[in-house]
C-alpha cells in the first residue's frame, strides 16, 4: 500500500493536462512545447515504473496493483506513446492536426491503459477502458477537416459505446450473483456447464463480448478496418497496438485462472480458440484483397490479435508480453514508414504508391521490408521469435490443432506482406513523386523500431529474463 | 601456435563471413558496380578458402561432429550449436565452392541493382551454410527459413518475365511445409521435456530419445512434408520448374545445386535419425514416389522446349534417385546418395551455367532456336558435353561413382524398384544427348542477332573449376568417400539401433539416466 503506486499514472495525467493547457492558454501557439511536456511526463512515468519494479505496491485497497505484468505493459505503453509523439512532430502540422491536443489526448489514453492493466477489479478496469475509449474516439477524429477521419471517429464512438454498455450489463450480472467486484471473487465455482453460476456465466459472456469488441476479435471486429484506415497514421499505429495489448492483458488476467479450472476450461477454452482462429483467418483473408497498404496493415493488426489470443488460451503470460513488445516495434515501424510516405496534404497509401520504392528510397523500402518480414514471422526477426514462443507454449499445453490453424493463417499472411515487397522491389516505378524527407524524428522512430525488431529477433536475452522473472517462470 | 589455430571458431567463420561481407557491401557506394562485384567475389572466395581449411583439417575417422562450437543463446534448449561431420562437410564445401562461381557468372548478366544482388547472394550463402552446420534444431530452422528471403528477392527482382509468380509460388510452397515442420518442432520440444525433464533441441539429444510410435508418425510426416517439398519429391515438385525457369542463372545454379540438397539433407539429418521407426514404415511409400519422380522427371525432360526447364526436370529425376537411395536405409545407398548429392550439385550447376552462357549471347533458351552452335563455340561445346555426360553417369566422371553406389544399395533393398530406377540412366542419356544434338550439332542456325562467340576467360573461370572437380571426383572418389565413411556408418548404426519407445512417453528412460547406469 503506497502512494507511489499512483506515481506513473499521475505523471502521465499531469503531462496530459500540461499539454492541453499549454495549447489552450499560450498566446503564441507553440505545439512543440506541448509535445515536450508530454515527452517529459512520459520519461517521468518511465522513471517511476522502473522504481516500482519488484515492489508489488498497490493503492485503493489493492484495486490498483503494480504487479510485474502491469509494470511491463505500462513501460511498453510509455514507449509506444513516446514513439507516436515523435512520429507526429512533423506529420501532424502537415496534415492539419493540432499537435498539442494530439499529445494531450494520447497521454489520457495512456492513463486509461495504465489503469486497465494494473487492476483485477471489474469497475476499475471499466474506468480505464472508458478513459482510453474517450481519448481514442477524439484521437481518431483529430483530423477535423477530413471526412474519413470524422466518419471513423463516429463509427468508433458508436461501436465503442455499445461495447461499453455490454460491459456494464455483464458487470451487473457478476456483481449481482457474487456481490464482489474482483475478478477472482466474482467468478466462483457454480453449477452451470461452464463451472460458474448461470448468471455469472452470462455476465462473463457479456463482458468477454465487450472486450472482444474493443480488441477487434472476430466476429466483433467489423468497425476496426474503417477506423484504422480513417485515423491519422500515427494514431493508427497507436490504436492498432495499445488498446489491443491492454485488452488482451485484461483477458489474460480474467481467463488464466479460469482456464486452469476443469469446468470453465471446457467451455471457455474452445470458445476463445474458435475466436482466435476466426480472427486470424478473417483478418488475413481480408488483408489479401486490399489495395491500400494502410488498410492491409489494419487487417493484419486484426490477425495479430488472433495470434496473441493463442497465448491467452494457453495461459502463456510471458509469450503474450513478448509478442506484444515485438508487435509494438514491427507495427509502429510499419506505420512509421507509412507516415514517411505522406507529404504535405497527401496520403500515399495505395500499393501503386509503393511501386518502385526500392529504387527511389532504398532505406525506407528496406525498413518496411524488414517490418513486413517480421510481421510475417520470418527469422531472424522479433516476429518470428514471438510466434515461436507463443505457439510452442500452446503446443506444449496440447493445443496442437489451434497452432496448426495459426501457422496456416500466417502462411496466408505471407501472401499479402510479400505483395507489398513485390510492389516495392519487383515493379517498375509508376509514380515519379519523391518524398519530402525532412523529418529526423520520424527517422529516429523507424530506426528504433528496426533496432527493436532485429535485437529482439537475435538477442532478446535481457528482455526474456525480465519477462520470465516477472512471471516467476524458470529459465 | 597449434592451440591458437585450434581455438579459431572456423565453422562460425565459414558461416558468417558472407554475412559480414553483405553488411560491408551496404557501405559501398551503389554506383561503383565493379567495386561491389569485386568485393562480393572476394568475400565468397575467402569463405571458400576457410571452407577448404575445414576440409583439410577434418579428420573424419570417428564419425563424430568436429569443430563443434556451442553457446547458450535463448535458453530452454535453443542454443547456438554448430559443427560438421562427414555428412555435412561436403555440402558446406559445395555451397562455398559454387557461390563465387555463381557470382562470377553474373558479372555481366546482372547490371541492374548490382549491390542488392551481391548482397542477397552473400546472405543466401550464409543461410545455406548455416543450414548444413546447425546441430540444434532451432538454429537449423532459423537458417532454413531465413534463407528463403534472399532467394525470394533473387528470383523476384532479377528473374524472367513471370518472376513474381514463380517466386511467390516458391516461397509459399516451401513455407507451407516448413511451418508444419515448425509445429512438429514445438511438439518435439515439449515431448523431449516430458521424457527427460530438461529442455533441449540439440539434434543428437533428440535422436537419442525414443518417442512413442504414434507421435513419431505425426512428427515424421510433418518433417517429411517440408523436406519432400524442398527436394522436391513427386508430386510436390511443381514449384521447381517455375522457379528455375524464371530465376537468374546464379539463382538457378544455387537453387539446383544447394537448395534442393537441403531437402535430402533434412531427411538424412532429421527425418531418419529422429523417427527411425516411422521412417522405416513410410520408406516404401516414399520410395515409390521417388521412383515415379525418376521416371516422370525424365519423361518430362524429354519433351521440354526450354533448355532451363529441361535441366529443371532432370533435377526432379536425379533427386528422385537420391531419395530412393536414402530410403533404402543401408550403407552403400546412403553413401551413394551423399556422393550423388555432390555430383548433382556440380553437374547441374554446370549445366545451368552453360545454359546461362548461351542465353547471354542469344537471349533465347528455346531449343528450337539453336543448332550447330558447336561450330562457333568449340571450347564451350567440350565443357557442355562433359557436364552432360557427368549428369548422365558416364564412367570416369563423378556421376558414375554415385549412381553405382546408389544402385548397389537400392538393389539390396528392393530389386523391383532398383530395376525401375535404372531407367534413369537411359532417360538421362536420352534427354541430355538429344539436347546436345539439337543445340550444338547439325546445321548452324543463326536467326539474326545470335552472336555465338566462344566462351571467354571469365566464363572459363566459372566452368573449368567445376569440370575439373567432376573429373577428379570421378577418378579419385576415395579422397571424398574416406571422409564420409565413418559418419555414414555411424549414422546407419544409429538409426538401426535406436530403441523404439514404449507406448507412453512418460515411461521412456531419459538418455542421461541410461548413460549413468
Amino acid at each position: 500500500m503506497s502512494f507511489m503506486a499512483l506515481a506513473p499514472l499521475l505523471a502521465v495525467v499531469a503531462g496530459a493536462l500540461a499539454a492541453l493547457l499549454l495549447e489552450a492558454f499560450l498566446k503564441r501557439k507553440n505545439h512543440e512545447l506541448s509535445a515536450t511536456a508530454a515527452v517529459v511526463s512520459l520519461l517521468a512515468a518511465g522513471f517511476f515504473i522502473v522504481r516500482s519494479w519488484g515492489l508489488e505496491i498497490g493503492y485503493f485497497g489493492g484495486r490498483l496493483t503494480l504487479d510485474p505484468l502491469a509494470l511491463l505493459l505500462m513501460a511498453v505503453f510509455v514507449v509506444a506513446a513516446a514513439l507516436v509523439i515523435l512520429m507526429s512532430l512533423v506529420y501532424a502540422p502537415r496534415r492539419d492536426i493540432n499537435l498539442g491536443q494530439l499529445c494531450g489526448l494520447l497521454l489520457i489514453a495512456v492513463a486509461g491503459l495504465m489503469i486497465m492493466v494494473s487492476s483485477s477489479d471489474w469497475l476499475v478496469v471499466f474506468l480505464g477502458l472508458e478513459v482510453l475509449s474517450v481519448a481514442s474516439y477524439a484521437l481518431t477524429g483529430s483530423r477535423r477537416n477530413d471526412r474519413a477521419s470524422s466518419e471513423a471517429a463516429a463509427k468508433y464512438f458508436l461501436m465503442g459505446s455499445f461495447a461499453g454498455a455490454f460491459f456494464v450489463f455483464g458487470l451487473a450480472f457478476l456483481f449481482g450473483t457474487s456481490g464482489a467486484l474482483g475478478f477472482a471473487a466474482s467468478l466462483r465455482e457454480g453449477s452451470a456447464p461452464s463451472g460458474l453460476p448461470v448468471a455469472s456465466a452470462v455476465g462473463l459472456g457479456l463482458i468477454l463480448t465487450a472486450l472482444f469488441f474493443k480488441i477487434a476479435i472476430a466476429p466483433f471486429h467489423m468497425w476496426a478496418p474503417d477506423v484504422y484506415e480513417g485515423a491519422p497514421t500515427p494514431v493508427t499505429a497507436f490504436l492498432t497496438f495499445a488498446p489491443k495489448a491492454a485488452g488482451l492483458a485484461v483477458l489474460f488476467r480474467i481467463l488464466a485462472p479460469l482456464l486452469d479450472r476443469g469446468g470453465a476450461a471446457s467451455v471457455l477454452g474452445p470458445a476463445v480458440s474458435v475466436a482466435a482462429v476466426l480472427t486470424m483467418f478473417w483478418g488475413n483473408l481480408a488483408a489479401l484483397r486490399q489495395k491500400s497498404v494502410k488498410r492491409l496493415l489494419a487487417y493484419s493488426a486484426i490477425a495479430h490479435s488472433g495470434y496473441i489470443l493463442v497465448a491467452v488460451v494457453s495461459g502463456d503470460g510471458p509469450g503474450l508480453v513478448f509478442y506484444v513488445i515485438a508487435y509494438l516495434f514491427m507495427n509502429v515501424g510499419a506505420f512509421g514508414v507509412l507516415a514517411a510516405m505522406s507529404g504535405q496534404g497527401v496520403e500515399r497509401t495505395s500499393l501503386a504508391d509503393f511501386a518502385g520504392l526500392g529504387r527511389r528510397h532504398p532505406w525506407l523500402a528496406a525498413s518496411l521490408a524488414v517490418f513486413l518480414l517480421s510481421l510475417a514471422g520470418f527469422p531472424p526477426t522479433a516476429g518470428f521469435l514471438a510466434k515461436f514462443y507463443v505457439f510452442s507454449a500452446a503446443v506444449a499445453k496440447g493445443h496442437v490443432l489451434l497452432v496448426v490453424a495459426a501457422v496456416l493463417a500466417s502462411l496466408i499472411s505471407v501472401g499479402y506482406y510479400l505483395k507489398v515487397i513485390v510492389a516495392m522491389y519487383m515493379q517498375d516505378d509508376a509514380s515519379e513523386t519523391s518524398l519530402e524527407q525532412n523529418d529526423p524524428a520520424l527517422w529516429l522512430v523507424i530506426f528504433l523500431c528496426l533496432f527493436g525488431v532485429i535485437q529482439l529477433g537475435l538477442w532478446p536475452g535481457n528482455l526474456l529474463t525480465l519477462i520470465r522473472q516477472a512471471f516467476s517462470v524458470p529459465f | 601456435m597449434i592451440n591458437l589455430i585450434a581455438s579459431v571458431p572456423i565453422v562460425s567463420i565459414v558461416t558468417f563471413l558472407p554475412l559480414a561481407g553483405a553488411i560491408l557491401l551496404v557501405f559501398i557506394r551503389a554506383g561503383s558496380a565493379r567495386t561491389v562485384r569485386t568485393a562480393a567475389l572476394a568475400v565468397s572466395l575467402l569463405t571458400f578458402a576457410a571452407a577448404l581449411a575445414l576440409f583439410f583439417r577434418f579428420d573424419g575417422t570417428s564419425g563424430l561432429p568436429e569443430f563443434v562450437e556451442r553457446a547458450s543463446w535463448l535458453g530452454r534448449g535453443l542454443d547456438y550449436h554448430v559443427g560438421v561431420d562427414g555428412i555435412s562437410l561436403f555440402l558446406v564445401l559445395l555451397a562455398a565452392f559454387l557461390t563465387p562461381l555463381a557470382l562470377l557468372s553474373s558479372w555481366r548478366a546482372i547490371d541492374d541493382r548490382v549491390k542488392e544482388f551481391s548482397l542477397f547472394m552473400l546472405l543466401l550463402e550464409t543461410g545455406m551454410i548455416g543450414v548444413f552446420v546447425s546441430m540444434n534444431l532451432f538454429l537449423f530452422y532459423v537458417f532454413w527459413e531465413a534463407m528463403l528471403i534472399p532467394m525470394y528477392f533473387l528470383i523476384g527482382i532479377w528473374g524472367g518475365r513471370r518472376r513474381v509468380y514463380a517466386t511467390m509460388k516458391f516461397v509459399l510452397f516451401t513455407m507451407f511445409g516448413s511451418l508444419l515442420m515448425l509445429v512438429a518442432i514445438f511438439a518435439l520440444h515439449a515431448a523431449y521435456y516430458r521424457a527427460t525433464g530438461s529442455y533441449s533441441l540439440t539434434i543428437a539429444d533428440l535422436a537419442a530419445t525414443p518417442f512413442a510410435p504414434g507421435l513419431q508418425t505425426w512428427l515424421f510426416l510433418a518433417f517429411a512434408l517440408a523436406f519432400a517439398i524442398k527436394v522436391p519429391l513427386f508430386p510436390l515438385h511443381t514449384w521447381l520448374p517455375d522457379a528455375h525457369v524464371e530465376a537468374p542463372t546464379a539463382g538457378s545454379v544455387l537453387l539446383a545445386a544447394v537448395l534442393l540438397k537441403m531437402g535430402a539433407y533434412g531427411f538424412l539429418r532429421l527425418g531418419l535419425p529422429l523417427f527411425p521407426q516411422a521412417a522405416a514404415a513410410f520408406a516404401p511409400a516414399l520410395s515409390i514416389l521417388a521412383v515415379v519422380g525418376i521416371i516422370y522427371g525424365g519423361l518430362m525432360a524429354l519433351v521440354q522446349k526450354d533448355m532451363k526447364s529441361l535441366v529443371a526436370y532432370s533435377s526432379v529425376s536425379h533427386m528422385g534417385l537420391i531419395m530412393l537411395a536414402v530410403f533404402s536405409l543401408n550403407f552403400e545407398a546412403m553413401e551413394g546418395a551423399l556422393y550423388q548429392m555432390l555430383n548433382h550439385g556440380l553437374s547441374t550447376g554446370a549445366l545451368f551455367l552453360c545454359v546461362g552462357i548461351l542465353y547471354e549471347r542469344t537471349h533465347t533458351r528455346l531449343i528450337a532456336d539453336y543448332g550447330g552452335a558447336a561450330a562457333r563455340m568449340p571450347v564451350f561445346a567440350g565443357l557442355f558435353l562433359t557436364a552432360m555426360l557427368a549428369s548422365a553417369g558416364l564412367p570416369g566422371l563423378n556421376g558414375f561413382v554415385g549412381e553405382i553406389l546408389c544402385f548397389f544399395g537400392i538393389f539390396a533393398a528392393n530389386k523391383v524398384l532398383a530395376a525401375l530406377a535404372v531407367s534413369t540412366v537411359v532417360l538421362s542419356a536420352a534427354y541430355l544427348l538429344w539436347l546436345y544434338r539439337r543445340v550444338m550439332q547439325g546445321p548452324l542456325k543463326d536467326p539474326g542477332d545470335m552472336r555465338l562467340r566462344d566462351i571467354d576467360g571469365r566464363e572459363l573461370a566459372c566452368l573449368v573449376p567445376i569440370i575439373v572437380l567432376i573429373v577428379f571426383m570421378g577418378l579419385f572418389p576415395g579422397t571424398f568417400l574416406r571422409k564420409m565413411d565413418a559418419s555414414v556408418s555411424r549414422f546407419i548404426d544409429a538409426i538401426k539401433n535406436k530403441p523404439a519407445a514404449a507406448m507412453t512417453l512418460d515411461r521412456a528412460v531419459p538418455p542421461a539416466a541410461r548413460l549413468e547406469r
